[in-house]
């Protein structure tokens, strides 16, 4: 057969593989419309906040976009096959999820949520987290320049002034949510259109 | 010069190779998520996981979750061998080409 068969089949075969492979173990550039979704969320809640002055704009938000994201996600995931890369993944996120939600719906209803540099500094941390537990598996460094940025928040919210922390807060959201997010789904549809159909 | 290895006929189809070699990164997969990374037609996709089951490189499981019918399909020990064997046969016929 191989008679027939020229050196450059070979080759696309052998990418074909490896694209292949890449491809069922991806799991975070599928979800670049989360990260795009809460990122437009924390704007509006911080928006609400900071001009409507009530105590539910951190719930409200937090819930409705949790909401979403659970309806969303079900649909997309039922179809996701099982890996345990894709576990570990999951795993952290939906951690990331419940904390964020639990956090900011007590300290939202307690009307606890009044130290601005305190506030920024947990939220960073525990996205920085996220992001950078998500980047050292998946070995993405873009993922990982988003770890960073959230670092640089936490250190910023503790040692700068209440301007800088907050330029510093709504960049990182507009750089790691929704320039990323953004970036995961034009990542996703470009492998997409690239590849195209098979055929046997 | 030595013999040059023989290529699997039905591991070397574009679509059953691309088909084992997703089924080989992950546990099981659903037929939607097999046709929706492929962008095969459902009859098209259907007869080459066929065949790929006939020769006993996948293994197919049907069910149902919340009602609604469920085809789940994993690469066997076998099928895993196979593509082992085809990229190593794949490797061994470019030679030096493949650097090029």
């Amino acid at each position: 057969m191989q008679d027939h068969t020229t050196q450059q089949e070979l080759k696309d075969r052998l990418s074909l593989i490896e694209s292949m492979i890449a491809e069922g173990r991806r799991n975070t550039e599928s979800w670049g419309w989360a990260f795009v979704l809460w990122g437009v969320v924390y704007y509006l809640a911080i928006a609400w906040s900071a001009w409507g002055h009530s105590v539910w704009a951190w719930p409200v938000t937090m819930l409705t976009a949790a909401m979403v994201t659970v309806v969303v996600a079900s649909l997309k995931v039922g179809n996701l096959p099982g890996t345990t890369l894709g576990r570990a993944i999951g795993s952290i996120w939906m951690a990331l999820g419940i904390s964020m939600f639990l956090l900011f719906l007590g300290l939202g209803l307690s009307g606890r949520l009044s130290d601005q540099h305190l506030f920024v500094a947990v939220i960073s941390a525990i996205l920085g987290m996220a992001n950078g537990a998500s980047a050292l598996i998946l070995r993405w460094k873009v993922q990982f320049v988003c770890a960073v940025v959230w670092w640089v928040a936490v250190v910023t919210a503790c040692f700068g002034s209440d301007a800088q922390s907050m330029i510093v807060f709504l960049v990182a959201i507009f750089l790691c949510q929704i320039v990323f997010g953004i970036y995961g789904v034009i990542a996703e549809t470009q492998e997409r259109k690239r590849r195209g159909p098979l055929h046997a | 010069m030595p013999d040059l290895p023989a290529l699997n006929p039905v591991v070397h189809g574009r679509l059953r190779l691309a088909l084992l070699s997703l089924l080989s990164g992950v546990e099981e997969a659903e037929f939607t998520w097999l046709r929706a990374k492929t962008e095969a037609t459902d009859g098209n996709l259907g007869a080459q996981l066929l065949k790929l089951e006939e020769a006993g490189y996948v293994a197919v499981e049907k069910k149902f979750v919340l009602r609604k019918p469920q085809t789940l399909y994993r690469i066997t020990e076998t099928g895993r061998q196979a593509l082992i064997e085809y990229v190593q046969a794949l490797k061994q016929l470019l030679g030096p080409a493949m650097d090029a």
